[in-house]
């Protein structure tokens, strides 16, 4: 949940509001138009001018709206801050008017755009939009109030303090000047105004500290006049607010010395007045300012008072002095022990808890395994090493200031050699190398490593010798049959060979092109070698081969007494030409392939006439033309001249 | 002692560096500060050595080892070996491990006297490892992650484990470590607290991310700087709950 709202964009003011988006259509939209253009032309022209514009205000609008809190949306603590800062109702108002003027600026868009569908001429559309366009910038006037309030609310927002009302949270409160700046002061490190008036403290201030490695918000509320609830001032109802939601330990701050002006009485009776506040929370009434009066000195009729806040609830009683800083720690640790004791035991009773439970177990080893001893293993110098001090004068010299020295990171390299730990120091840097005689070095670094490589090969022969490595299940039975599928296979990757070998060699392909080999013509004569070659039967091909070719035959002699629905222009030709020719053209015109009918073929012709006519056969000079109206244009160049007019001209 | 520290804006440390109570291992970054946060905290007691495994800095992760010895992933070169060989004391036994599991880090996990190794990993290098290192080995998961390596910081006196580890299964881990052991997170909530720490007997370094109660954890489960392990079960509860709910 959104705790600050500092990121809230600048609310302008009704008058920039207008000039930002007029501007924009202004400089976004096309802007020359001319009476000549087409109606058509001049309407869109005008209609987009006044949508864009429409579209400017209501993003814009909506911009502003979303960017605030919406009060059902935030936590009842931030809703009621809000309210009692800004008012609820004057608040909600201004955003329901922005998104009011939202509406009907999309209404007079809309209105005015189909007004414009009718327009007859520039100047009427031209007038329409100004209507359009000026009745927006009068909603928009209308907001000025709603706007700067918005801009206030803003800038108000984004300086409230970051309270979280779910976290740890200690809250200061009591009557105006009895010491509640002063502790929050501190007992964090909030720059807190302190002074020795009433009423100093005018809002909330926050202030974190740590304990027992957890962060809590301390937090500072301006004083409370014991009046009823509807008499207080906004400064005090802040007060109220966060007592009343957050969950909280209260720190109820007393002054028995009545230097702050109110008398015991009075702030005792403002504790049982603001009492129901506290129910469900922890609370702890602080008696400050001991240095002048401690409760012991106070007298009978006071201190009966002061008992009457002990007597029914379990209410612990603090002293301290802000003066002295005298139990000022103990004051805050019992109050961050008991608000993080009840919150513990709010969360025990949710189920959440049980995800943690495993994590707040120590795993300690159940039974010793074996007598061994598994005790750490700390060196002895450990014990009596200094701690580092970068403020000690003589502290060891670090690698980091060393690289400081010699030019910082990205400049320094450190030698990794420096550590080296060898027989002699002097042989730290020298250069071994990685290749000798084509060997590398680092893998004869072992002086015995001639030996343990024979030592290898000799268990390696013993085993080898031995049968180690003999698998006893290879397959030594070998049925007939895979015998068979074996050498089958052996011969055809054989032929497979051959053919490869007789492609390549006939590579010999000069220039001549590589045709196709489902286009290259073989015989039956040849495919009858083939198939003989590789022992397959085929009489019955042969037998289908020949039979077909004498259909064919016969076909032919039909068509040549008269074909139905081939068209033979070119073999009628070529017959003519040269009879004995076998090759037939049979195939249909082209020219009238897919036109059913003579009216449909007499279309086709008009349509491709059409398309072969030449462009722009009658051409006009059009706007797109470069045109000079008139090259020489009189008045500039006719009547005399004076002394000092050429240049002007 | 624990410490927070980065290494170049990384908060995970055990990536880039190996801790153990006879030397440790810093990768070569573009500045020495990483080290020389190690170097105040360590001062000369043990060896400190600048290496890459492989050509790469991730060395943490692809190295495992402790007070007895070091195990390098074969990606390592034989100019490495060498300089770990050179920069390490005698009494260290280094070992190029041929595993297919090559990031030893992240599947050993190991202190002075037991490992826990990935559930896949050769048996040649399981016996490495008890040969090497000169530890129990034990084939175990950790809240059902294989990377025990990954998810789990261990030293001689307790260890950390994945935050979602039940109470059973630490009961388990806790008695064949012979540790005690606490789960929990480190760097702000992550689970890889192995590879977020490096921890030794007496000194833990942690991202510069870690909480302050994760950190304070650390310090009691590890018993760096007197503190006692009792405290996460005791006066330490309340805080705990109240950051993880």
């Amino acid at each position: 949940m959104k705790v600050t709202w500092k990121d809230i964009g600048t609310v302008p003011n009704a008058n920039e509001f207008l000039d930002v988006v007029l501007n924009r259509t202004q400089r976004k939209t096309p802007t020359v138009i001319r009476p000549g253009f087409k109606i058509s032309r001049i309407r869109s022209f005008y209609m987009r001018k006044v949508r864009y514009t429409a579209d400017g205000f209501t993003e814009k609008l909506q911009e502003i709206v979303d960017s605030f809190p919406r009060l059902d949306d935030i936590h009842p603590f931030h809703q009621d801050l809000l309210n009692t800062l800004y008012d609820r109702d004057h608040y909600k108002i201004a955003l329901s008017q922005l998104s009011m003027a939202k509406h009907l600026i999309d209404q007079v868009s809309r209105d005015y755009v189909r007004l414009l569908k009718f327009g007859q001429s520039l100047f009427q559309c031209k007038q329409l939009k100004r209507a359009a366009m000026g009745r927006m910038a009068t909603i928009v006037k209308r907001l000025k109030d709603s706007l700067l309030y918005l801009e206030q609310v803003r800038q108000h927002l984004g300086r409230l303090p970051a309270i979280d009302p779910n976290t740890r949270t200690l809250v200061i409160c009591g009557y105006p000047n009895v010491g509640k700046s002063s502790f929050l002061k501190s007992i964090t490190r909030a720059d807190v105004d302190v002074q020795p008036y009433a009423f100093t403290t005018k809002s909330l201030y926050v202030g974190h500290f740590d304990y027992k490695y957890l962060r809590y918000q301390a937090i500072d509320t301006p004083g409370i006049l014991d009046h009823p609830l509807e008499e207080m001032n906004t400064i005090e109802m802040q007060s109220i607010t966060a007592i009343a939601h957050l969950r909280s330990c209260i720190l109820y701050f007393m002054d028995l010395s009545e230097q702050c002006g109110f008398s015991v009485e009075a702030q005792v009776n403002l504790y049982h007045s603001i009492k129901p506040l506290f129910a469900n929370k922890t609370v702890m009434v602080v008696i400050n300012k001991i240095d002048a009066m401690r409760p012991e000195d106070l007298d009978p009729v006071r201190a009966a008072l002061l008992d009457t806040i002990t007597a029914d609830s379990n209410v612990e009683i603090m002293q301290l002095s802000c003066h002295l800083e005298t139990n000022l720690m103990e004051v805050r640790n019992s109050a961050c022990e008991k608000l993080l004791a009840a919150r513990v035991e709010q969360k025990l009773k949710g189920t959440k808890v049980n995800d943690v439970l495993n994590k707040i177990h120590l795993a300690v080893p159940m039974i010793r395994r074996d007598g061994v001893d598994r005790s750490p293993f700390i060196p002895e110098a450990v014990k009596t090493l200094t701690k580092y001090d970068p403020l000690d004068p003589n502290r060891r010299k670090l690698a980091r200031d060393i690289e400081a020295e010699n030019g910082g990171a990205g400049v320094y390299n450190i030698n990794l050699k420096n550590g080296y730990m060898l027989e002699n120091d002097e042989w730290k840097n020298d250069i071994v190398p990685e290749l000798l005689d084509g060997k590398n070095v680092y893998d004869f670094i072992d002086p015995e490593i001639e030996n343990k490589l024979n030592a290898l090969e000799e268990e390696e022969e013993r085993l080898q010798a031995s049968g180690f490595y003999d698998s006893e299940d290879e397959d030594i039975f070998e049925t007939e049959e895979d015998a068979d599928i074996r050498m089958k296979a052996e011969w055809i990757r054989e032929k497979k060979k051959l053919i490869a070998n007789e492609n390549r060699s006939r590579k010999s392909l000069r220039n001549r092109a590589i045709i196709p080999r489902s286009k290259v013509r073989k015989t039956l004569s040849q495919m009858e070698a083939h198939l003989d070659s590789i022992h397959v039967d085929h009489s019955e091909v042969t037998e289908r081969a020949r039979g077909r070719a004498a259909e064919e035959k016969a076909y032919e002699a039909s068509l040549e007494e008269g074909g139905v629905d081939t068209i033979m222009r070119e073999a009628a030709r070529s017959r003519s030409r040269a009879p004995d020719s076998t090759a037939n053209l049979m195939q249909s015109s082209r020219f009238d392939a897919g036109l059913g009918t003579k009216a449909l073929r007499a279309k086709a012709d008009r349509i491709e006439k059409m398309h072969r006519r030449e462009r722009n056969r009658m051409g006009r000079a059009g706007e797109a033309d470069r045109h000079v109206p008139d090259i020489m244009p009189k008045h500039l160049f006719a009547g005399k001249r004076g002394i000092g007019k050429t240049s002007r001209r | 002692m624990a410490v927070r520290a980065q290494f170049e804006n990384s908060n995970e440390i055990g990536v880039f560096g190996t801790l153990t109570n006879s030397y440790s291992l810093v990768a070569v970054g573009a500045s020495e500060n990483f080290y020389s946060v190690l170097e105040a905290e360590l001062g000369d007691v043990i060896p400190i050595c600048h290496t890459t495994i492989g050509g790469t800095r991730i060395i943490g992760r692809l190295t495992a080892g402790n007070r007895r010895g070091l195990l390098v992933p074969t990606s390592t070169t034989d100019q490495e070996l060498q300089h770990l060989r050179n920069s390490l004391p005698d009494s260290v036994r280094i070992q190029r491990v041929e595993e297919r599991l090559s990031a030893l880090g992240n599947v050993i996990c190991c202190n002075d006297y037991v490992a826990l190794v990935h559930p896949d990993i050769e048996r040649e290098t399981e016996e490495l490892i008890s040969d090497v290192l000169g530890v129990e080995v034990f084939r175990q998961t950790i809240a059902d992650n294989v990377l025990v390596g990954s998810y789990c910081a261990l030293s001689n006196q307790g260890g950390l484990v994945h935050p979602k580890t039940s109470i059973q299964d630490q009961d388990e881990l806790s008695s064949l470590l012979q540790v005690p052991l606490v789960a929990g997170s480190i760097n702000r909530g992550s689970a890889v607290v192995g590879a977020g720490m490096i921890v030794n007997d007496w000194l833990a370094v942690t991202g510069l991310d870690t909480t302050a109660p994760e950190l304070s954890v650390v310090e009691s489960i590890f018993k760096l700087q007197d503190a006692q392990q009792g405290a996460i079960t005791g006066s330490m509860r309340d805080t705990l709950i109240e950051t993880y709910t």
